[in-house]
């Protein structure tokens, strides 16, 4: 009997996630991060931080041409649930005169809201796993998938202050609403659309992110003329594109800065 | 930053215009002539009056292993052919590039993998490739029996690399063959292809 309970008492000390919060993936490293150092908010930030050889990309919400996300399923505690991926602008990737992708080089931090419905007690901990799956690519693509593991909260020290930087680092990189006193109007042409940018001052550098696959050609030079009132940029419409589409969504970087762009697409009458 | 040199430039442009070019669904079919890992030359043309599909295809890459592993692409191209349809899958990679192979090569991936194309076209040029602006691996266009492009797009509507994804999906060849033969519309002509890219020679 004395034998049956000491075993029973060795297997609950055993943790039931065995995982790691850094884990190195093929090309690349994988770190579970947070700040979150307290029990007392019921909203914290988590981040997925990917350091890339070399190299090597992983992808945006859409990928361009090409290539896939990474995917994110979380295993939290009760009461807690996790937000979309913040996606940081992205950046675009051209080997082909045919063929674009948007993603990320070098280095990426996705960071992911969760909310807890009720906040855990004081003094207690909360296990967070994340099984994540994504798609690296350099001249050749690799699938890759890993399990990572944090328990929250942390304590504070050299971690949270690196992981504080990168999440500020991040957070820099996040598309701005747009301004609400500049426009954005796309007008549908035979081939195109032209995106009327008013924002009270000429515009350079001007580079747009389309958030929807298939409509627009990823790869076309998006030819942008600077006007007194801002910007007009011709963004090719893509083959697959058949029906007509009410809005021109995603991300519009103006000499680096982000804002997320939502414009309403206006019909050129073409009767002949 | 590469440097380009007047003819590479020259040679950007070119294909820039090509793809500009390139079919749109509802249009008729680009007219090619291609070689196939037998020697033989493959026109379009000589198949008028049947259904034609093209599979862009890279054995490495792992979207294709996803349909050739699950011996999901080989149930494709067994059914169809048996149904009269003429299957080419396409080599664009360069020389030196993922998914580039020999015609021998070519053919011991067939036998290992038990794939039942009609043929197996070689394009390491990426002639073919660019006239139909095939962008992943796998991407697939159905051609009908009057020549017209009746799909272009995605093999099905789980872009992973997910085999068990196979199951639960919308095979769009099966549906566009299906519905094109039963006289029907195409209900989703065009979709987003997924894949890796294909590797065009000099990229």
């Amino acid at each position: 009997m004395r034998l049956v309970c000491a075993i029973v008492l060795c297997l609950c000390c055993v943790p039931l996630s065995q995982g790691q919060s850094s884990v190195q993936a093929k090309h690349a490293n994988l770190e579970l991060l947070s700040t979150q150092t307290t029990n007392k908010s019921g909203d914290i930030l988590l981040g997925v931080h990917f350091t890339l050889e070399k190299g090597w990309h992983i992808y945006w919400i859409n990928p361009g041409d090409s290539g896939q996300p990474p995917s994110f399923n979380w295993i939290l505690p009760a009461g807690a649930a996790a937000g979309e991926i913040q996606w940081p602008r992205p950046f675009r990737m051209q080997n082909s005169p045919t063929i674009a992708d948007y993603g990320y080089h070098d280095e990426v931090l996705l960071m992911v809201p969760v909310h807890w419905s009720a906040l855990p007690q004081a003094g207690s901990k909360s296990e967070i796993a994340l099984d994540a799956k994504w798609l690296i690519c350099r001249e050749v693509c690799l699938a890759d998938h890993t399990r990572l593991t944090l328990t929250l909260p942390i304590s504070s020290g050299n971690k949270t202050n690196r992981a504080s930087r990168l999440f500020a680092q991040a957070k820099a990189l996040l598309p701005r609403p747009w301004p609400r006193q500049w426009k954005a109007t796309a007008e549908s042409r035979k081939d195109d659309f032209l995106l009327t940018l008013t924002t009270r001052k000429p515009l350079v550098n001007v580079e747009f992110f389309p958030l929807d696959p298939g409509l627009i050609d990823n790869a076309a030079k998006q030819r942008a003329e600077k006007t007194s009132t801002g910007a007009k940029l011709v963004l090719k419409k893509s083959d697959m594109l058949l029906k007509p589409v009410s809005e021109l969504r995603g991300v519009l970087v103006i000499a680096g800065h982000a804002y997320q762009l939502r414009a309403p697409v206006v019909s050129q009458v073409a009767l002949k | 930053m590469l440097r380009l040199s007047r003819f590479v430039t020259a040679l950007f442009a070119l294909l820039l215009v090509t793809a500009a070019l390139a079919a749109k669904v509802g249009d008729p079919a680009p007219p090619f002539s291609s070689v196939d890992s037998h020697g033989k030359t493959q026109k379009l043309a000589d198949y008028r009056g049947k259904y034609v599909v093209l599979e862009w295809h890279n054995q490495g890459c792992p979207y294709t292993k996803k349909h050739y592993e699950s011996g999901n692409m080989q149930r494709l191209q067994k059914e169809w052919t048996d149904k009269g349809v003429v299957w080419f899958t396409v080599i664009s990679s360069g020389p030196g590039t993922q998914g580039f192979v020999t015609p021998s090569q070519e053919d011991q991936y067939l036998e290992k993998m038990h794939a039942v194309p009609t043929a197996v076209l070689m394009d390491p040029a990426g002639t073919l490739g660019h006239l139909y602006d095939a962008k992943t691996t796998p991407h697939m266009f159905v051609i009908d029996p009057k020549g017209t492009l009746i799909y272009d797009g995605a093999i099905d509507d789980h872009p992973t690399t997910d085999q068990a994804d196979i199951k639960t999906s919308k095979n769009y060849v099966d549906a566009a063959l299906t519905e094109a033969m039963a006289g029907k519309p195409v209900a989703d002509p065009a979709t987003r292809p997924y894949g890796c890219s294909v590797k065009y020679k000099g990229y």
